[in-house]
């Protein structure tokens, strides 16, 4: 292992920015129109639960990564091929961020510049970033992240004489169902999303705050995101956000005599950054682990050319990207998210019950027999 | 080219090897004309080497050599402290052979107190060069080094580099002695450790490591002493050269090094658990480990009320902002946002940009290379010239440009603002000047978002930079709360119970605390 390690702070500032970043521009449960915080709140919940069991893998499996339990529980072959896909989900994740910021760059700030140039370029600020090590990752997010909130706070500020409280009404218009769609929706991005993680979490200092560090964190995002979204709502009204691109940004524009898009860019810089570090490095990490190499930074040049390259390639424009990301990325995600998880942590209950019992058997008798 | 470079500092070495070498003059010869032959040969064509005999004794059966340097020794006090008692005392005496005098020399008859013996050539003659007088007595294989140093250089005066409005006025100056006991001075404690060591094949500069015993982390005192004796140079002018041989990251912007001419300056940090190096002849002393938010700390702050101090350190912050990101600013408005700017004051901008031929990024890179031309000339010229120069800058630069239509308004108050800022904080005044270029060019390309590309790798850049193991973003990045009391935040000083954790001190509380385990140490 490395010994590269990071504090419990930077950890929670790292999933923050992981989860609220793409939420600066995109809502992801807006399926459930002016409903969408009720669907917000349920995928919160079960955000977190998800968070509790990744964060139980890890702990059953400590010091070790996504790669290495797989191996580890489903056996060598099998693990192998699991790995490949997952490290292939993180890039497909990473190049999805890419062409989002890209998108939101190139539609709202930079209208002649082509996305590619936009996106390579970033691409080789984050090369350096995730080749400068987890630890530095960390240290970023303790100078930035926190830029995230206080851009949230500015604006509503800003816009706290544009409401209308009855955009809430009528609550519940079509029933449960689009609420309960929505909130699977908004589980799976960017809560799911966070399975990447399994490959941060063993670098953490004090593992006994994990759950705590990663619960908090998501709780907070989710407020978070919450709240921006009630603020739009208000500010907006229903009509408005049911037919607007990027949301947030909209409602920045209604501030009056000021115009705060940059900010919203550095918002998405900060947000997206993390979320594609995040998964450059655990796709190169991951890279390296399985073909036993060292080093994961000599992965990561070749995998963050490639985000970027399939992020122009795979998707002809906008709206082909939006309407993949909402209808099928959701169930795309479900092996990764759910399934796999899920058995990972079966398995390793499993295995913790067995050998655990005979080692403090063991130990029990060695003791005794000292003692004597 | 790599190769070639490195081919050149090979040869370099080879030829210090050799002066070393022959540096080794062998031992001393029991002959008094034998010393005076190798000395004069050793010091040919140096007409500041003076070789006194003294013939004392009956019938001049006693010869004693006095070897030094004119001008480096105070020829009174080798009158009164040895030429004088030998002549005195040895005057009638037979001649009990060569050892016997050494010892009645050193025991009853030098005055000096700063005596030790040179057993062989070599040690004579680095006596001699360093400036100490040495005695050579006929039939003696040792020599006696006197110190007789005459004071040099200028005196202790307020150090122009740095001025303060409280505290001391005292600065350091190019004697290294001098230096240092201005550091005794002010703490009184023989906890504090001056090492001496000599660098510089050619130039044998005397360097000295301070810290505090019991309070300094030794692991960086050993990392000091490592770094400082890996160099491999034939000349240490300057703390300087020093300072660029152990930096951490010798490529980087911004320093991981600190300098300082002020002595109340290195006695805080020494407090602070931070080691110093005096490098003899040069009024700057280094610190380390030196992180960043060092460079917006100053003297003033801990000595003033501590909510001035708060605002100070805020408004040094912005100053380093402004004057790094200001331009770039600018023309990232003019050229990419035009909607952020105010609709009456982008009427101002449009007014003012008119009849301008040259691009908002162009009109910026010419008016900055005038004001650091106008800044460099400013340190070069001899002082009484300076005037002329500020009235030329100022015509130039405020009026002239304007009117000439080569720069707007708008960009003229932008540059100023800048130039004003950029010498707030002077640490980072070179690496703010050179990311102002690298921040214009990416607002040029991207206008916000280049900037913030720049500024992310320059801040991976800053996060990834360690001082002697120290993290140099710190107490930001890594956040070690203990230590944001001292950072954008002054806490008065009776609430500054302890010291940066992040040095890792043997001796974390300062005041009641830690004296006491000092006197129990001093009983032991």
């Amino acid at each position: 292992m490395e010994k590269t390690q990071i504090s419990g702070i930077q950890l929670y500032l790292i999933l923050l920015g992981f989860l609220f970043g793409s939420s600066v521009i995109l809502t992801p449960a807006l399926g459930a129109g002016r409903d969408a915080w009720l669907a917000m709140i349920l995928a919160g919940v079960a955000g977190i639960l998800l968070m509790w069991v990744y964060t139980t893998i890890a702990l059953l499996n400590p010091s070790k990564t996504l790669v290495e339990i797989l191996r580890d529980k489903l056996g060598k072959v099998i693990g192998t091929i699991l790995s490949v896909l997952y490290i292939w989900y993180f890039v497909h994740l990473a190049a999805l961020v890419f062409r989002n910021f890209g998108e939101f760059i190139c539609t709202t700030t930079l209208p002649e510049t082509p996305v590619a140039v936009v996106m390579g370029l970033f691409a080789l600020v984050l090369l350096y970033v995730v080749n400068s090590g987890i630890e530095v990752l960390g240290r970023l997010s303790e100078l930035f992240v926190l830029i995230l909130p206080t851009v949230v706070l500015i604006i509503s500020i800003a816009l706290i004489t544009e409401h209308d409280f009855t955009a809430f009404l009528p609550v519940l218009e079509d029933g449960m169902a689009p609420v309960i769609q929505a909130a699977f929706v908004n589980l799976t991005f960017p809560f799911g999303e966070a399975v990447a993680f399994l490959m941060v979490f063993p670098h953490l200092n004090r593992m006994d705050n994990l759950k705590k560090v990663v619960i908090s964190s998501t709780a907070t995002s989710s407020a978070l995101a919450i709240f921006v979204f009630a603020r739009d709502l208000i500010a907006l009204g229903s009509d408005l956000i049911a037919r607007a691109t990027f949301i947030p940004h909209l409602t920045s524009l209604l501030i009056p005599e000021f115009n705060v898009v940059p900010l919203v860019d550095i918002n998405l810089l900060v947000g997206g950054g993390v979320k594609i570090s995040v998964c450059i490095y655990a796709a190169a990490k991951g890279l390296s682990q399985v073909t036993g190499t060292h080093d994961y930074r000599s992965f990561s040049r070749a995998v963050i050319t490639f985000c970027v390259v399939l992020s122009v390639w795979v998707y002809e424009n906008l709206i082909e990207m939006f309407a993949w990301a909402e209808k099928l990325w959701p169930y795309y995600s479900i092996p990764f998210q759910f399934v796999i998880p899920l058995l990972l942590l079966l398995l390793s209950l499993r295995g913790k019950n067995k050998p655990s019992q005979p080692n403090t058997e063991n130990t029990e008798t060695e003791s005794c027999t000292s003692d004597a | 080219m790599f190769g070639r470079i490195r081919n050149k500092s090979k040869s370099g070495r080879n030829n210090s090897e050799e002066i070393v070498q022959t540096g080794s003059y062998g031992p001393i010869p029991p002959s008094a004309d034998a010393v005076k032959a190798s000395l004069n040969e050793i010091f040919s064509n140096c007409c500041d080497f003076i070789l006194r005999e003294i013939a004392c004794g009956k019938n001049g059966a006693i010869r004693i050599l006095v070897a030094y340097i004119d001008g480096f020794v105070s020829k009174n006090e080798l009158n009164q402290d040895v030429v004088r008692p030998i002549l005195d005392f040895l005057a009638n005496e037979e001649s009990p052979g060569g050892s016997s005098i050494y010892n009645r020399l050193t025991d009853c008859i030098v005055v000096n107190n700063d005596i030790h013996e040179a057993a062989d050539m070599h040690q004579a003659v680095d006596g001699i060069i360093s400036g100490e007088a040495v005695l050579f007595i006929d039939g003696e294989t040792r020599a006696l080094v006197v110190g007789v140093k005459a004071p040099q250089g200028r005196q202790v005066q307020e150090p122009d580099t740095e001025t303060s409005i409280r505290g001391a006025r005292e600065g350091f100056v190019e004697n290294l002695l001098t230096n240092t006991a201005l550091i005794r001075k002010r703490i009184k404690n023989p906890n504090l450790k001056l090492e001496m060591m000599h660098l510089g094949d050619r130039t044998k500069t005397n360097v000295c490591i301070c810290y505090i015993k019991g309070l300094a982390n030794e692991a960086i005192v050993r990392e000091v002493r490592e770094r400082l004796k890996k160099i491999k140079t034939d000349a240490v002018l300057d703390s300087g050269i020093i300072e660029q041989y152990i930096s951490d990251n010798r490529l980087s912007l911004f320093p991981t090094v600190g300098s300082s001419e002020k002595c109340d300056k290195l006695a805080g940090k020494l407090l602070e658990g931070r080691v110093a190096i005096f490098c003899d002849g040069s009024p700057h002393v280094l610190t380390v480990p030196y992180l960043f938010v060092e460079s917006i700390q100053a003297t003033d702050d801990y000595f003033d009320h501590a909510f001035f101090a708060t605002f100070m350190r805020l408004l040094r912050v912005i100053a380093l902002t402004t004057s790094t990101l200001l331009p770039a600013m600018y023309v990232a408005l003019v050229v990419y946002h035009h909607t952020v700017i105010p609709f009456k004051l982008l009427l101002t901008l449009a007014a003012s940009q008119q009849g301008i031929p040259f691009s908002p990024f162009v009109e910026a890179m010419l008016m900055i290379v005038a004001f650091e031309l106008l800044r460099e000339a400013g340190v070069r010229m001899p002082k009484p010239i300076g005037q002329a120069l500020s009235i030329v800058g100022a015509i130039v630069l405020g009026e002239a440009s304007v009117a000439a239509g080569i720069a707007s308004n708008l960009m003229v108050i932008v540059v100023a603002i800048t130039a004003v800022c950029s010498f707030i904080v002077p640490p980072l005044l070179r690496a703010s000047m050179l990311l102002r270029f690298m921040f214009l060019i990416a607002a040029n390309f991207l206008g916000i978002l280049g900037i913030a590309f720049v500024a992310v790798a320059v801040f991976v850049h800053l996060c990834k930079m360690r001082s002697f193991g120290v993290p140099y973003m710190a107490p930001f990045a890594p956040l070690t709360v203990n230590d944001l009391k001292d950072a954008f935040i002054v806490v008065p000083i009776w609430a500054m119970i302890t010291r940066p954790k992040i040095l890792r001190q043997q001796e974390n509380v300062r005041g009641a605390k830690g004296s006491q385990r000092q006197e129990v140490n001093i009983q032991q």
